[in-house]
């Protein structure tokens, strides 16, 4: 039986929950990289193997014959973020085209941030590292340089930082519209405060929806569930659009796809 | 190697030296950057009113993606200060956003001292006087506002006070 919980007063619970949460995310950090090498199929599906029939099937079944490979990212509750900001970079290494749109909005947007009241003294420090990367992809680094970069702990979870910023602000401004998808009774500055901004804090569609809208960076993902059908699902942001990156979305994260 | 954790640590010092929040104060201990000292003085019309308090702000490599840990080296008597110094306060937990620095952590905690939370104690005497008596709350307070005189004349008092 269980020890019997004996709460005692004296004793910073929050400390020893904090201290537990660090355990457990070391323990994940040492076992996946935050952006992983492209990796063939095959030897996905055979981790998966192991762990559910479901999506053996339907890797082997539907998503090996429609792509080549995944790049697998590290399951720390930033995942969309991480995934999204490096598929899209890596994408603008080989084509351009969407480049100069792209370094425009990204530049106008810390103005913006500030104009909804977001504390200009910090968000700089976010937006110039975000910018700073975005230069080195205008500039062509390596693709290695690129992986490196979010691999950094520090700088990726700037550029991380900084995308979520974007989806409180896009969120903040369009409260009118989007505040009848948040669960709960709290406003849209509270549901950002608490769901958005946070580190860690898992993406729902209305981030995708929000991030995708305040970038116009279209997205695909591809739903893999433990549904009965044999194939995954998918759905591209915002409707009717090319999508520039593709996402593989299994209950909890998200990975990236290549053609 | 100047990280970011460190890069962000200096321009927070800097905004803190030259647009300073009225009643708080803060500065890196001399060899270390992720160390820092602070000071919180109680703010006018509370039982805090007078006090200078003193903390400890411990930072990580992922600050600013993760909280510091903050601490009250002075005694205090507060519902959401623990007997061990560490602070209940949800922006240093689970609300914590990377756009807070060193001097929003700071006003916080100053309107903290303010504004108790008596739902979620840290210090369940604390938070029952401050709920049921409030005349013996302030009297416990002002207890601790003259002890964090004393921390200034003689740093060694804190330590003394907890062995005796």
């Amino acid at each position: 039986m269980a020890e019997e919980f004996v709460y005692d007063p004296e004793r910073n619970y929050d400390e020893a929950t904090l201290a537990q949460l660090r355990d457990m995310e070391k323990e994940i950090a040492d076992r996946q990289n935050l952006i992983s090498n492209r990796i063939a199929f095959d030897k996905l599906s055979e981790e998966y193997a192991k762990e559910d029939e479901i999506y053996r099937t339907k890797i082997q079944g539907d998503l090996k014959n429609r792509y080549d490979y995944v790049r697998k990212t590290r399951g720390d509750g930033n995942c969309f973020f991480r995934a999204f900001g490096f598929a899209y970079l890596e994408k603008l290494l080989t084509d351009q085209t969407d480049l100069k749109r792209f370094k425009d909005v990204a530049q106008n947007s810390k103005s913006e941030l500030v104009k909804l009241g977001f504390p200009e003294f910090t968000i700089e420090d976010f937006h110039e590292t975000f910018m700073e990367v975005v230069g080195k992809v205008e500039n062509q680094c390596s693709l290695d340089e690129l992986l490196e970069t979010f691999n950094n702990q520090g700088l990726s979870d700037y550029i991380v930082v900084y995308l979520r910023l974007l989806v409180s602000g896009f969120l903040q401004k369009e409260a009118d519209f989007y505040s009848c998808f948040i669960e709960g009774d709290r406003s849209m500055k509270e549901f950002c405060n608490q769901e958005v901004e946070p580190m860690g804090k898992e993406s729902d569609h209305i981030h995708i929806i929000a991030l995708t809208n305040v970038l116009g960076v279209p997205v695909r993902v591809e739903y893999m569930d433990r549904g009965d059908s044999l194939r995954c699902n998918q759905h591209v942001f915002p409707e009717d659009s090319t999508p520039l990156v593709t996402l593989l979305y299994r209950p909890g994260h998200y990975d990236i796809l290549y053609t | 190697m100047s990280t970011p954790a460190r890069r962000r640590l200096m321009r927070d010092f800097k905004r803190l030296q030259e647009d300073p929040p009225a009643g708080v104060s803060g500065a890196p201990t001399d060899n270390n950057i992720m160390l820092w000292n602070a000071v919180i003085f109680g703010p006018h019309d509370t039982p805090f009113e007078d006090g200078t308090f003193k903390l400890t702000i411990e930072f990580t490599e992922e600050y600013p993606n993760k909280p510091p840990t903050v601490r009250f080296v002075s005694k205090m008597f507060h519902p959401n200060v623990y007997a061990d110094g560490s602070i209940c306060l949800d922006i240093l937990q689970n609300r914590w956003s990377p756009t807070y620095d060193v001097s929003a952590i700071l006003t916080s905690i100053q309107s903290l001292l303010h504004d108790p939370n008596p739902n979620s104690p840290a210090n369940n005497e604390a938070a029952q006087l401050y709920r049921e008596n409030r005349r013996e709350y302030e009297k416990k307070v002002a207890a601790i506002v003259q002890e964090s005189w004393n921390d200034d004349e003689d740093d060694d008092d804190v330590d003394n006070d907890e062995n005796a």
